[in-house]
């Protein structure tokens, strides 16, 4: 049997640095590319290819009948195409917006001063009305710090500004639904309603988010929903249970009444501001 | 049909919304690793919650769900806070400090949401409140004395002293107390004499004989502060009036000890984390060994392993619910990084080995542990023969220290084991800490810990 080693302690003939620890390294998922799907693809192709070809030949077509009509027709081909990439321009401005609440989220959670106090002068930069905190924020020097004022601030005037927006929302779904004759209209005219009024709360946070946009929002403020839940409990549990999450109901088409129309407003209020704001509130 | 299912799940998930807590105590005696542990396990949290990969086994257990920690605020709490950024920041500078002893109670409380999986994701979020007490280890052992009269711990005491291997220590104040008349007087002078002669001995046992069993902690490691008159007493037996006053200082002490340190933790714990450093009482020999295995099994007898019929009637009476029964164990040794890893199995044998839960209702589990690590793993060649040991910095010393401190036994070690040396732990300096410590510490098995205590929301 080898008995066992003696024990030691022996130091090394060189001095070294301080030791680091090996950077652990997290399994991440394949990202899902959706560009990868040769169905989507090849239907992205065609939809797209076949109307441009279609165009290009109706142009070529009315040249060769009249000059002066090919010309117009090339206008009119130039104008509609152009609008359309405005649109595509605005859409996807909404949509890096959207994006923008998700990298700063990322910063201000970093813990990194630099970047935190970075990523607030740049949430600021999309709410002009609120740089009056810019000098206290240069003086804030810890990441809590500029939190804390950003959530005092801005983020609080951000709130409240939601709050009337859903309680307005709120009166006029109450007389739309009166008012609205027949009860299945209820669905269209309060879906309406919180449609815009999620467009409204986007645009308080600085955003213009354009069909898309506001698609890719409404999926937000449906996931921020739970997350309203819980401030909503004081309120009246119950009746909050049968709104807080009105994309679901809409969808199924169940609207209960004016006054549950009104109560979805304001969490829905509550909800798209979730959505928009970097600052999480706890 | 439909609406009402919905309408329930989102009333449930109204209910769960609320923000429960999950206390969780740390038991360990003065040196387990206490403040490190906690300064390790907040600062990793939050370096998860900011992406960060710090405790690869609680990823794992998330599956791609993003964890969200933050330091509860500490609102009218008379508990003052722990102080994590300071510790970091001792860890993080350059050099390195380690935390200075603790002297005062402080606690941690962390705000964590773990999102839901599956069908239950848009319930939102779980919320919990994680809370730790910090407190010098010294006073752990304070904990036993709620279960004992002042009569009972004396004559326990006494015996334990005349008992001592180094009855030397000892001599002075066990003379001084048996010399003591029958019937003697409550005079203020015999009370200072004897309690300084019975603190001297506790830190001669501590300093001397590496013994860790010494009551009362305070006496070791007293509050900041003047100390009250209540905390001046000593061991005596019999009947008389000196005794009576040092009956009721020890009962002022007791109560002391259960508004301080029992109440606010130890009353109603969700979960238990034991730390032994193992590895320094291997180094101390087999009296300190067995002294600090008795001093732990002690102070984890005093905690509540279960709830029992009277618990839920005194609950009844004052409208509450009963006391929580602990319902996660994890012992760990401490200091792993001191060892290599092929020794670290045995090490885990070895607290296996010492420990166990009283009612067998808790789920345990066993873990070597390096709350802030400070070595690499390496292979040293000694007279031709390959032997696994540890590379670190000591404290001060430029150069790094190849270190094997001899072999750790996989069960209570016998006669043979003392036979040979085991080496003293250097005082190694922690890694670098990656970006200043916002990247999280530098841990060995910690993860897999935190993973084992949280069970429950992480999935």
């Amino acid at each position: 049997m080898n008995a066992a080693p003696e024990p030691f302690l022996l130091l090394e003939p060189e001095t070294a640095p301080r030791l680091e620890a090996v950077p652990a390294l997290l399994p991440t998922a394949e990202p899902v590319r959706w560009l990868r799907s040769p169905t989507l693809a090849g239907a992205a192709i065609l939809g797209i290819g076949i109307p441009v070809l279609w165009a290009l030949w109706l142009v070529s077509a009315l040249f060769d009948r009249w000059g002066t009509l090919g010309w117009a027709g090339l206008a009119i081909l130039v104008c509609g195409i152009g609008l359309i990439c405005v649109g595509i321009g605005r859409e996807l401005r909404g949509l890096s917006a959207l994006r923008r609440v998700d990298q700063l989220r990322v910063e201000f959670a970093s813990g990194e001063a630099g970047r935190v106090q970075r990523a607030a002068r740049r949430w600021l930069q999309g709410l002009p009305q609120h740089s009056e905190i810019l000098p206290a924020l240069a003086a804030a020097d810890t990441p809590e710090a500029v939190l804390a004022l950003l959530r005092s601030g801005p983020s609080q005037a951000l709130q409240d500004a939601t709050e009337v927006l859903g309680r307005a929302a709120a009166l006029q779904s109450v007389a739309i639904v009166a008012a609205t004759p027949l009860p299945a209209m209820d669905v269209l005219t309060v879906g309406w309603c919180g449609v815009r009024l999620i467009r409204q709360v986007a645009a308080l946070h600085g955003m213009r988010p354009g069909v898309m946009g506001t698609l890719s929002l409404l999926q937000k403020t449906a996931l921020a929903a739970a997350t309203v839940a819980a401030t909503e409990i004081a309120v009246n549990a119950a009746t909050h249970a049968m709104v807080s999450h009105p994309l679901l109901r809409h969808l199924a088409g169940d609207v209960a009444g004016a006054g549950v129309a009104a109560r979805r407003m304001i969490v829905l209020a509550r909800a798209a501001a979730v959505a928009c704001s970097p600052i999480l509130r706890g | 049909m439909v609406a009402t299912i919905l309408s329930a799940g989102r009333l449930a998930t109204d209910m769960l919304q609320l923000r429960s807590t999950i206390r969780i105590g740390i038991t360990g005696l003065a040196r387990a690793g206490k403040t490190a542990l906690l300064t390790s396990l907040a600062a990793n949290l939050l370096a998860v919650s900011a992406g960060r990969p710090a405790l690869p086994a609680v990823s794992d257990r998330l599956r791609g769900r993003r964890l969200r920690v933050s330091i509860a605020p500490a609102a009218a709490s008379n508990i003052p806070r722990f102080d994590v950024a300071s510790h970091v920041a001792a860890l993080a500078a350059d050099p390195p400090r380690w935390p200075a002893r603790t002297t005062a109670v402080s606690m941690l409380a962390l705000d964590v949401d773990v999102p839901r999986e599956g069908l239950l994701a848009p319930l939102g979020p779980q919320r919990r409140r994680l809370e730790f007490l910090d407190y010098p280890g010294e006073w752990l052992l304070d904990l036993p004395l709620l279960g004992q009269s002042f009569a009972d711990w004396s004559e326990m005491t006494l015996r334990r002293l005349e008992t001592l291997n180094s009855s030397e220590i000892a001599r002075p104040f066990l003379g001084f107390v048996r010399g003591l008349p029958l019937g003697v007087q409550a005079d203020e002078a015999l009370t200072l004499t004897g309690h300084r002669l019975y603190a001297e001995l506790l830190r001669r046992m501590r300093d001397e004989a590496g013994l860790a069993f010494l009551q009362p902690g305070r006496f070791l490691m007293p509050p900041p502060g003047a100390p009250p008159p209540w905390t001046e007493f000593f061991p005596l037996p019999g009947r008389s009036p000196l005794a009576d006053l040092m009956q009721v200082r020890f009962n002022a002490y007791a109560d002391a000890v259960r508004r301080d340190l029992m109440s606010p933790m130890f009353g109603d714990l969700d979960g238990l984390v034991v730390l032994a450093d193992l590895l320094s009482a291997l180094h101390q020999g087999p009296a300190s060994f067995a002294d600090a295995r008795s001093a732990l099994a002690a102070a984890a007898d005093a905690l509540r392993w279960d709830r029992s019929w009277t618990d839920w009637l005194a609950a009844f009476a004052r409208l509450k619910l009963p006391p929580q029964a602990i319902r996660r164990v994890a012992f760990a040794a401490t200091k792993a990084d001191h060892i290599a890893a092929r020794q670290r199995g045995n090490l885990i044998a070895l607290m296996r080995r010492l420990t166990h839960v009283p009612d067998g209702s808790a789920k345990s589990a066993v873990f070597a542990i390096a709350s802030v690590r400070c070595t690499e793993d390496v292979v040293e060649t000694l007279a031709g023969r390959p032997v696994s040991a540890v590379r670190g910095r000591i404290i001060g010393e430029p150069r790094p220290a190849r270190y094997y401190p001899g072999e750790v036994p996989d069960g209570v070690p016998d006669d043979l084991f003392w036979q040979h040396r085991f080496l003293a732990l250097p005082d190694f300096e922690p890694m670098r800490l990656p970006e200043a410590g916002r990247g999280g510490i530098p841990q060995l098995g910690l993860d897999a810990l935190i993973a084992f205590l949280l069970t429950e929301i992480l999935g």
